[in-house]
């Protein structure tokens, strides 16, 4: 049985365990919108992340110990099992656009060509969203690709980068700071307030990145943004 | 476009702000909203607005605008306050009139303050709120030569509402008390640790802002789990301690997921007192259980609405003394 527990005086926190696993996300996510469609007046909202959920209510509204009790019997109960959409991803990899593909090729002595196979082949799970607006934290990268952070963040990297850290793979967002390795960038807008829902990415999408050309970011990217770039 | 109140100098942080964005904290999107809602929603009662309506944030340093058109304000915050400049004061209603210039100044304590207007701030409602998260271009920090509209008739409000010293939040002290409810992740500290959180001061660093206090003081000790955990949820409050044992606390524009142990998480009717604690305040952090966490809020929630009464002259306030200690006490007025 998942540990219920408060986390703080208007939330209450569902762990499933410590392991970062499909199955568990799987539950995550299944419970996340059980509770959701369950209508209760004193939900505000349920975030998920790898093997846990945070079930934010409020507390003039309803006891820790009443929310306890009506989310329960939730989880005994047979959970739909829960399949997000597959995403595309077109990612041009490389030059301007994946300034460190070279380095996390001599760094795993393989190839350019290897990298990008290695990068576009696996369909990746996005567990959750959090960090940046629209940032998905998705598994499934082969660690023969892994390299490690840079040692000095760059000041600005391009909303739609493609990084990896460690053992993980992902997309800036925004235009922000940050230290992954870039190999990549895509011509898709990860995070839109003007549109609903704001994100490309979902919790529990499936994502493929797909290589293109150059010429194909371009055209994708003033379609995407309404701009070209420069 | 002719805005209605035209902002002459913007010396610091101004941001709109309401009480928040709900439903967009599963896609990575902050809460954001009033560092300080005790304040901001006294500040909108001033005016006869709803608790929640938008009004204008500052850090420490008030603007200077200008009215083009008459309208209903209040400033909330221990701050000097001119009009064409004459002091007048803060936590009370007035009539800036057309070509009237507001002059806010400097915070004597606390470090946000809060300027409403009858009607509320006028904005672009993006995911569903008009508070500003300009990390996402979610809104972006005002500046001098910007323009804002009112959401409604500017008839509306009424000069003269005026919160008594003893009715208006104190953010003087250099050292106060703040309760938390402990966990989630207790068991990756060190019963030292935990001892060490609630009976040593931790002194609020420079290194502080919209997204959380970094806290200085006494190392807490983590236990053999250690200071990372697999990355979970978290809202305003919690209290995260990295392993240089320093406590940061999150705030309202705090990311929604961190892969840092949680000690414990400060109560929501504490949470604006730490948003005022000025770097070099000293803070004791104190462990109450959750249902009395919750019964704080609901008292504190009483509290707030019998002030919105008192201020719409529906509720009369008078002194009444329990013991050594005198409160406030609230009374409906009798219609004749």
């Amino acid at each position: 049985m998942p540990e219920l527990k408060p986390a703080g005086d208007s939330a209450l926190l569902i762990s499933f365990g410590e392991a970062i696993d499909e199955e568990i996300n799987g539950r995550v996510h299944a419970v996340a919108g059980t509770i959701e469609k369950a209508g209760f007046e004193w939900l505000v909202e349920v975030v998920p992340a790898y093997s846990s959920l945070l079930v934010v209510y409020d507390p003039l509204k309803a006891t820790y110990a009443e929310v306890e009790s009506a989310i329960k019997p939730l989880l005994s109960a047979e959970t739909e099992s829960f399949r997000g959409r597959l995403v595309e991803v077109p990612v041009v990899y490389g030059g301007q656009y994946g300034p460190d593909l070279e380095f996390v090729a001599e760094y795993n002595g393989l190839s350019v060509d290897d990298v990008i196979e290695i990068h576009s082949g696996p369909v990746y799970r996005v567990y959750f969203l959090g960090f940046l607006p629209g940032f998905a934290y998705l598994g499934g990268m082969d660690e023969r690709i892994a390299a490690p952070r840079l040692e000095k963040p760059r000041l600005k990297v391009p909303a739609g980068s493609v990084g990896i850290a460690g053992r993980q793979t992902g997309i800036y967002p925004l235009e922000s700071p940050g230290g992954w390795r870039l190999i990549g960038r895509t011509p898709l807008r990860l995070f839109n307030p003007s549109k609903e829902p704001p994100t490309l990415l979902q919790p529990g999408d499936r994502v493929k990145f797909v290589p293109i050309d150059e010429s194909e970011f371009r055209g994708l990217y003033e379609k995407e943004w309404g701009e070209g770039i420069d | 476009m002719r805005g209605l109140i035209e902002l002459l100098s913007v010396p610091s942080l101004l941001t709109v702000q309401d009480n928040g964005r709900r439903d967009y904290r599963k896609l990575g999107v902050p809460v954001s909203g009033f560092m300080d809602d005790y304040s901001a929603r006294i500040a909108n009662y001033l005016v006869g607005n709803p608790g929640n309506a938008p009004l204008l944030e500052f850090l420490l340093t008030g603007p200077t605008m200008r009215f083009n058109a008459s309208a209903v304000f209040a400033v909330a915050g221990d701050v000097k306050v001119k009009l064409n400049g004459v002091p007048v004061e803060p936590w009370t209603s007035y009539w800036g009139k057309r070509g009237d210039v507001l002059e806010v100044r400097t915070l004597k304590s606390g470090l946000y303050g809060y300027i409403a207007f009858a009607g509320g701030v006028k904005c672009e409602k993006l995911l569903g709120s008009c508070s500003a998260y300009p990390r996402a271009n979610l809104g972006r920090p005002l500046k001098a030569g910007d323009r804002l509209s009112l959401s409604y008739a500017i008839l509306t409000g009424r000069e003269g509402r005026y919160l008594s010293p003893e009715l208006r939040p104190d953010y003087s002290s250099k050292e106060r008390e703040i309760r938390v409810v402990l966990g989630p992740n207790l068991e990756h500290f060190s019963e030292t640790g935990v001892k060490t959180f609630l009976s040593k001061a931790y002194t609020v660093t420079s290194e502080s802002d919209r997204m959380g206090y970094r806290m200085d003081g006494p190392v807490i000790g983590h236990s053999q789990k250690g200071a990372g955990i697999v990355t979970e949820p978290l809202i305003p409050g919690a209290v995260q301690v990295p392993a240089n044992g320093r406590p940061i606390v999150m705030m309202r524009d705090a990311q929604t997921t961190g892969g840092y142990a949680k000690i414990g998480t400060v109560i929501s009717a504490d949470l604006h007192l730490l948003a005022q604690s000025r770097p070099g305040t000293r803070v004791w952090f104190r462990a109450v259980g959750v249902e009395e966490a919750q019964e704080i809020l609901r008292r504190r929630e009483k509290t707030l609405k019998a002030i919105e009464g008192f201020l719409a002259g529906e509720m009369g306030a008078y002194r009444i003394k329990i013991g050594e200690e005198e409160r406030i006490a609230f009374t409906k007025v009798e219609k004749s």
